[in-house]
């Protein structure tokens, strides 16, 4: 099936440091902006599954889930700190004007 | 020159610290010993998921199976050390087999307290630290069973969660006047025991176990308040001693545990420790500590292994841990024994609140419970030693990060 890319959210409801949870066709998605930057990312931490929107912590390109201190880098998805030990899942995004685009 | 590193322990402590001296450059041998038969993994889950039967054992383990031999680990499973010689720079196994080193960690751990008292010897007691333990507790487990549980510190107050979770019968009885009493206090434990309580748990306070009865197996608990408990089974626990038995002879300074420096080495050059075994020098708090959690386990792990590549970098990580019970995350961050305020953010009976245990204007500790955010925001504040403005750590429209960065 061909990916394709969805508009889910306008840029402007994403605070600078922050994370915005939108629903995907069904995936709960966790956007992040980094200085203007956003990324997207499984809202699901791989540990035990609390929500990065609501116990994440962005710091730069890192998220930690605060219910066990996991952390991961928004733009690759990899593991920076256990107990996590599968990096979370992350989607490709584009800006058209306010639009963010996730290919998922 | 090639050196042998050699780690006595191979849990989670023992395993991360043979890991980082791969990671990070160690050029030579690296021998890890452990007296558990399993690939070193990671104890949290054995009181909730692993014991609920939610999560399987392959979700514990530090590192696939495979992974230790892939990396030029000698992995020594199932089989105990039982000597150091300091002088000589080797152990001994159980085995008789010696196994020489240049550099040494010990990272033993600790082993469960038991309790000796008439009837300790019955069938039906158990206690938990390892797989097997929690396998045996776990074979125990069915709906309308009644266990009691001894002791209400964390792995008590977790295993009386996980059991009523699964719809057993518990009582749990703990000497001090709440759960988690020593280390929070009355007013941060009474919140412990009404989540216990509101679960279905029937909790006694301030009476302790006097006797197991039963004929072969434990039928009830006798306490020394003279109540009578039928059980069908009970979990006791009653909290670790450090296992420092094969340093007998070494010279080794221990004191609750292997004394350390920062720099996670004993008073033997060469011979460090880490883990629950180890006694630190904490840079931060300026004292001796020794602590008995997870994350303690990994970064001192770490730490240990960087100082034994000769890096001289000071293991000063402010301790921190987490404790689910039910639906509840509660969380701990500092460290302190005594503490002359406490200071509350949100309100005690909501559900979701934050304490930090003052000594002299400063935090030394903060615990959570359901307020993980704020817990991870406190711990610089902690790091950080300064006297604070206590009012604006209650004033919940202060972000507390927002506190570390004026002084």
């Amino acid at each position: 099936m061909a990916e394709e890319l969805v508009t889910i959210i306008k840029t402007s409801e994403i605070p600078a440091g922050g994370i915005v949870a939108v629903d995907v066709r069904g995936t709960r998605v966790a956007v992040a902006n980094v200085d203007g930057r956003y990324y997207a990312f499984d809202d699901a931490c791989t540990h035990e599954q609390c929500s990065l929107t609501e116990m994440g912590e962005l710091a730069g390109t890192t998220v930690t889930c605060t219910c066990h201190g996991s952390e991961f880098d928004v733009r690759t998805g990899k593991v920076l700190a256990p107990p996590a030990t599968v990096p979370v899942k992350v989607y490709p995004t584009r800006v058209e004007g306010d639009a963010l685009n996730v290919d998922i | 020159m090639a050196k042998a590193y050699v780690i006595v322990g191979g849990s989670l402590t023992g395993a991360t610290a043979a890991i980082t001296l791969r990671e990070e450059g160690a050029d030579g041998s690296i021998t890890l010993i452990g007296a558990e038969r399993e690939p070193p993994y990671e104890r949290p889950l054995l009181s909730k998921g692993y014991l609920r039967g939610e999560v399987s054992f392959d979700k514990t383990l530090v590192r696939p199976a495979a992974f230790y031999a892939e990396h030029g680990i000698e992995s020594l499973a199932g089989v105990r050390a039982t000597r150091i010689d300091s002088a000589a720079r080797f152990v001994e196994l159980e085995d008789r087999r010696r196994v020489s080193f240049d550099v040494l960690l010990i990272a033993t751990g600790g082993r469960n307290r038991r309790i000796s008292i008439p009837g300790s010897e019955l069938e039906g007691i158990y206690s938990l630290r390892t797989v097997e333990d929690a396998d045996r507790i776990k074979a125990e487990i069915g709906a309308g069973r009644r266990v009691v549980v001894v002791g209400m510190g964390f792995i008590g107050s977790e295993v009386a969660a996980s059991l009523r979770q699964k719809g057993l019968d518990v009582v749990a009885i703990e000497p001090a006047k709440t759960p988690l009493f020593r280390v929070l206090g009355e007013a941060v434990g009474q919140r412990i025991a009404d989540l216990h309580r509101t679960h279905g748990v029937r909790t006694i306070f301030e009476d302790t176990v006097a006797a197991f009865a039963g004929t072969h197996r434990v039928a009830r608990v006798i306490t020394k308040g003279g109540l009578s408990l039928e059980c069908d089974f009970v979990v006791a626990g009653i909290g670790i001693e450090p296992v420092v038995d094969i340093l007998d002879g070494t010279g080794i300074k221990v004191d609750n545990g292997v004394v350390v420096d920062q720099y996670c080495q004993t008073s033997v050059p060469g011979i460090y420790a880490a883990g629950d075994v180890a006694n630190h020098y904490h840079p931060v708090f300026e004292r001796q500590i020794r602590v008995e959690h997870w994350h303690n386990a990994i970064k001192q792990g770490a730490a240990a292994a960087r100082n034994m590549l000769g890096r001289a970098v000071p293991y000063d990580e402010i301790h921190w841990f987490w404790s689910d019970q039910y639906d509840a995350n509660l969380q701990y961050a500092g460290y302190h024994s005594k503490w002359d305020e406490l200071v509350v953010r949100g309100r005690l009976d909501s559900g979701s609140f934050l304490a930090f245990y003052i000594n002299a204007g400063r935090i030394d500790a903060v615990v959570g419970l359901n307020r993980a955010k704020d817990v991870r925001r406190a711990i610089p504040l902690i790091k950080a030693r300064r006297m604070l403005n206590l009012g604006q750590l209650q004033n919940e429209s202060i972000d507390l990060r927002s506190l570390n960065a004026g002084d």
